[in-house]
């Protein structure tokens, strides 16, 4: 839930990039920490990693823009870990969110696991009392440059089959395509949400 | 879950008030209020000193894994944790449903001290935060120069 500070004018959005293990989560976040250019302060990228530099706990970048006149906006972006067996510290990060950008993984072979992702986003969210029809989130189909890679249409049909259709990205996050982009509609997703909310609370 | 109500000017000075006393009375180093969820929402003392942002993400995170071990272990209701280093040490305490305060103080210094003044900050937070929830919410954050039809991204890439 976005956090309205009216004294110090400033609002913070808490963004989570979820997705299977070695879909490119950290990638993307590494992405955005090396090739941000416009913002006014990005802090540090933490990543809390196993000795193989999977994601343990979560990878942490703290990033600030001028999205709206006169406010102070403090993104916070994580990444959850994708491995099965740290589905309670998915659950963790989860708590306080925003906004989300599904990192699927384009592989055939994967597919399998990406539904499986999905499915735990929507469980873990359940957890938190939160439905994922009231988070603003988009898809990002990563891996877009191997030759297992399967057709959009596929994943869209696979991981974005619902009555509300979101937007969908495809990204090779490595070569960091893909990666400001989805960025930058959930940004505007929510910002547009916190339109409505606030147009509704004024008199 | 219902979140954390907005602050107004009112909110704010009561929280640093809360923290201005317990690093008076305490002689930490530092304290600050953090969402559990990771975000900071106030800090005083020595906090410029260190990277408060990334610390407080850090220590949400500390917390809610302490906390899910606990229920693991039965144990329902987490009101503290503590880590003792050799120059400072972290006191982290549980304030409401959505906040947490964080004091940092020397290593030398007794942690009962800290978590008794610590106790004090905390019940002053957690009833402004009560005062907050209860009062009606105000217009917001003023987005109408904000335009919709406007499609420059926030983030763009250097280079």
């Amino acid at each position: 839930m976005a956090i309205i500070n009216q004294a110090t004018k400033e609002l913070q959005l808490k963004i989570v990039y979820y997705g299977p293990g070695r879909g490119g989560k950290t990638t993307n976040l590494e992405q955005v920490h090396a090739n941000l250019g416009n913002v006014q302060e990005k802090g540090k990228l933490i990543s809390l990693a196993t000795s193989s530099d999977r994601t343990l706990f979560f990878d942490f970048l703290p990033v600030e823009a001028m999205a709206i006149k006169g406010f102070k906006t403090k993104f916070q972006l994580y990444t959850v870990p994708g491995q099965v067996i740290y589905n309670t510290t998915r659950q963790l990060v989860l708590r306080g969110v925003d906004g989300l950008i599904f990192v699927a993984d384009s592989q055939y072979e994967k597919m399998a696991e990406n539904a499986e992702s999905f499915q735990n986003l929507e469980d873990n969210l359940k957890s938190l009392k939160l439905n994922l029809a009231d988070i603003p989130y988009v898809l990002q189909y990563n891996k877009r440059d191997l030759a297992s890679a399967a057709p959009v249409d596929y994943m869209e049909f696979l991981l974005n089959n619902r009555e509300a259709q979101v937007p969908s990205f495809t990204s090779v996050a490595s070569q960091c395509e893909g990666v400001f982009e989805s960025l930058n509609m959930i940004t505007r997703m929510l910002l547009h949400k916190n339109i409505n909310e606030s147009s509704r609370r004024t008199p | 879950m219902a979140g954390l109500p907005q602050l107004i000017e009112d909110d704010v000075r009561a929280l640093e008030a809360a923290l201005d006393e317990l690093l008076r009375r305490s002689d930490a180093g530092a304290a600050l209020v953090i969402d559990k969820g990771g975000p900071l929402i106030s800090q005083r003392g020595a906090a410029d000193k260190f990277d408060a942002t990334t610390v407080a993400a850090l220590a949400a995170g500390a917390f809610s894994a302490t906390d899910m071990m606990a229920r693991h272990l039965g144990e329902t209701s987490l009101s503290h944790i503590y880590q003792q280093g050799r120059l400072v040490s972290l006191l982290i305490s549980n304030v409401d449903d959505n906040l947490l305060l964080i004091v940092v103080f020397p290593a030398e210094s007794g942690v009962g001290a800290v978590k008794y003044y610590a106790d004090g900050a905390v019940a002053r937070i957690s009833a402004q935060m009560q005062n907050a929830a209860q009062r009606a919410p105000g217009p917001g954050v003023d987005l109408v120069s904000l335009n919709t039809l406007d499609v420059s991204p926030v983030f763009r890439k250097s280079g």
